[in-house]
Order: structure tokens, then sequence, then C-alpha cells
């Protein structure tokens, strides 16, 4: 070893060795906490509040707890969609049948169930007719061509008592008696 | 050792267990602050600011290993903050004791240890021609005895980095003495 060396190393020896002593942390410990107590004073408040809501994440046993029951709530609602999305299939597989009724339906009240029938977008049976969009919109336009001169006939009818009497007596000749005007 | 519970315990905000953890850290802090600056009220201060950082900072520890080595990165950085201020203003002077007293270790032996006053004077005047990095790696390595690992993640420093002012402060101080 060169002399230097082990001068170096003795001078390194005592230094390791003579460990500084804090003769008192306890001037320290008041100091840091006066001033720590000073500095935001939100800051301690908004430690406080944030302990409060979630202090709670560092209980292991509340922690684990609040994973399980994450997790079921998860698994239900997953289960709730699965059902519901079963449901609305099923039901998309049904008819809505739309009855025929008697020529006084509105026009308005026609369109409105075929809006519905459109947009149900059903799946008819092999054995029923299906017919296209186009061929409905006709079919809708007739029906409301339909009932606007059935309208004109009556209003000219009930205007006319001759006519009334005479369509009523010839009504009542063919049997149509149950053709009320 | 520093306890992980005590550590969770003061991230709730608690001073009480805050100031335990002052009581339980200030020790090694000074350690390091005073060996880097030679001075009693200097390393002092440095303590208390580093408490008062790590109150801020708490909630940012993991671990308890984590923790110590937190508080050297913290120490060191503010001792480098410090010593670069006094280096723009040096004050100080070759003292014919201190080398009395450093010839005497050599001639004699390491005996007894040294108070703290001694121990200041000695690192002082060793390390009086360093810079602030080659301070902190000596006093890290060669008296804290430190891994080149540990001083790597206190001090931010590439392993080389260390290797190489650790050589020049070796070089040095043997020239010195």
């Amino acid at each position: 070893m060169k002399p230097e060396s082990e001068k170096y190393n003795k001078v390194l020896e005592i230094l390791r060795k003579s460990k500084p002593l804090l003769n008192s942390t306890e001037d320290i410990e008041n100091k840091v906490v006066a001033r720590i107590s000073r500095i935001p004073g939100s800051e301690i408040t908004l430690t406080g509040i944030i302990d409060f809501m979630f202090g709670w994440v560092y209980i292991g046993w509340v922690r684990r707890s609040m994973i399980a029951a994450s997790m079921v709530l998860v698994m239900v609602f997953i289960y709730q969609q699965s059902v519901v999305l079963k449901r609305i299939n099923y039901l998309n597989r049904q008819i809505v049948i739309i009855e025929g009724e008697t020529t006084t339906t509105p026009a308005d009240e026609i369109e409105r169930r075929i809006m519905i029938y459109k947009l149900s977008g059903r799946i008819l049976p092999s054995n029923r007719l299906i017919i296209s969009e186009k061929q409905l919109d006709q079919l809708l336009e007739s029906v409301t061509e339909l009932q606007g001169k059935y309208k004109d006939l009556l209003n000219l009818i009930q205007e006319d008592p001759e006519l009334k009497n005479y369509i009523e007596k010839k009504l009542k000749e063919t049997d149509h008696t149950g053709i009320k005007l | 050792m520093i306890d992980i519970k005590l550590i969770e315990e003061c991230q709730g905000g608690n001073f009480d267990n805050f100031r335990k953890l002052v009581e339980l850290t200030s020790p090694f802090a000074y350690s390091i602050a005073f060996r880097m600056l030679g001075e009693e009220d200097q390393a002092k201060d440095i303590v208390q600011e580093t408490m008062v950082t790590i109150w801020q900072k708490i909630r940012k520890i993991k671990s308890a290993g984590g923790y110590k080595t937190w508080i050297y990165r913290i120490v060191v950085n503010k001792c480098y903050d410090h010593l670069r201020k006094k280096k723009r203003h040096p004050e100080y002077a070759v003292d014919e004791q201190t080398w009395a007293l450093i010839s005497n270790i050599i001639s004699e032996g390491p005996s007894a240890e040294l108070e703290n006053r001694e121990t200041s004077q000695i690192i002082s005047l060793l390390t009086n021609r360093l810079s602030p990095k080659q301070k902190a790696v000596f006093i890290l390595s060669e008296i804290e005895e430190m891994s080149g690992d540990e001083i790597s993640e206190i001090t931010g420093m590439h392993k080389s980095v260390i290797k190489a002012n650790l050589h020049y402060a070796r070089k040095n101080i043997s020239e010195m003495i």
C-alpha cells in the first residue's frame, strides 16, 4: 500500500467512525411543526377533507370489499343488459297486426300505424304476404284518396234530402240495411 | 428503520405521527447535511427544510426503502444549492490547527471518535477544492459507504460520472494529505 493511500484510508476511517451527532431533535421537530402549521392552512384542511372522504381506501378490508361489490355490480349490469337485449331481439321477431278499421278512421291515424309498421322492421312469416315500402305508400295514398271521396259523397247525400231518401230506399231494396248514411 | 405504517399515518395529515417521523429521520439527514456543509446550524436548517418538503410531498411515498433514498436526494440537492451559493462567497481559510489534527490522526492512527467541530474542520479542509458534485460523491461513497447504484439514485448521476468524480476527489485529497 502506498503511503498516500495509507494516510487517506486512516483519515477516512476516523471520519466514518465520527458520526455527526444531532444533540436534540426536539428543536427541529418544533420548528418543522411550526412551519408546516403556517404553510397553506388550506392544504391541511384539504388533506383532512380528502382523508375524510377517501381515507377508507387505505383500509385493506374495506378496499377489498369495495372491489368485490363493484365486480358484483358489473356482473349484474352485464346480466341485465343481456336479458334486455334478448328481449328486444324476441320482440323484434313478433308481428304487429294492424287491423283494418272502417273508413271513418282518419288518414293521420293510418299513417301513424304504417309508420310504426315500417319502423318496427318486423319479419313476417313465410306464409304471409310481404309488400314493399313503395307499395305501402301507394296503398296509403289510395286509402287517403278514397276517404276523401267518401266524405265528399256523404256530404253530397246529406245536403240533398231527395237523394238521401232515394239511396236509403235503394239500399232497403237491395237488402243493405246495415249501411247507415 | 422507518416503518411504512408511520409514513401512511403521516400521509393522513397527523402532526403527532409526523413529529415521530422527524425524530427518526433527522439524524441521518443531519449526518449527510453536516458532512457536506461542515456547519451545524446550516445542517440543521437543511434538515428543517427537508422535513418541510417531506410534509408537502409525503403522499408520493410508496415504500420505506424509497423513503430513505428520497430523503437523501432532497438533502443532497439542498446541500448542492447551498454550496453553489457559498462558492460565490468563499469564506474558508487554511487552518494550521486542523492540519495538526490530521497529522495526528495519520501518525497515531484512528482512535477516539472526533467531535462534530473537528469532523467538520477536517472535511471542510479536505474537500475545499472539490466541486459540490465531487464533494457529494466523496461523502456518499467514501464516508457514508454507499454503493454506486445508491449514489446514482440519489444524485441522478450516471455511474461513470460518479466514478470520474470519485477518482478526482480521491486524487485531490490524497495529494493534500
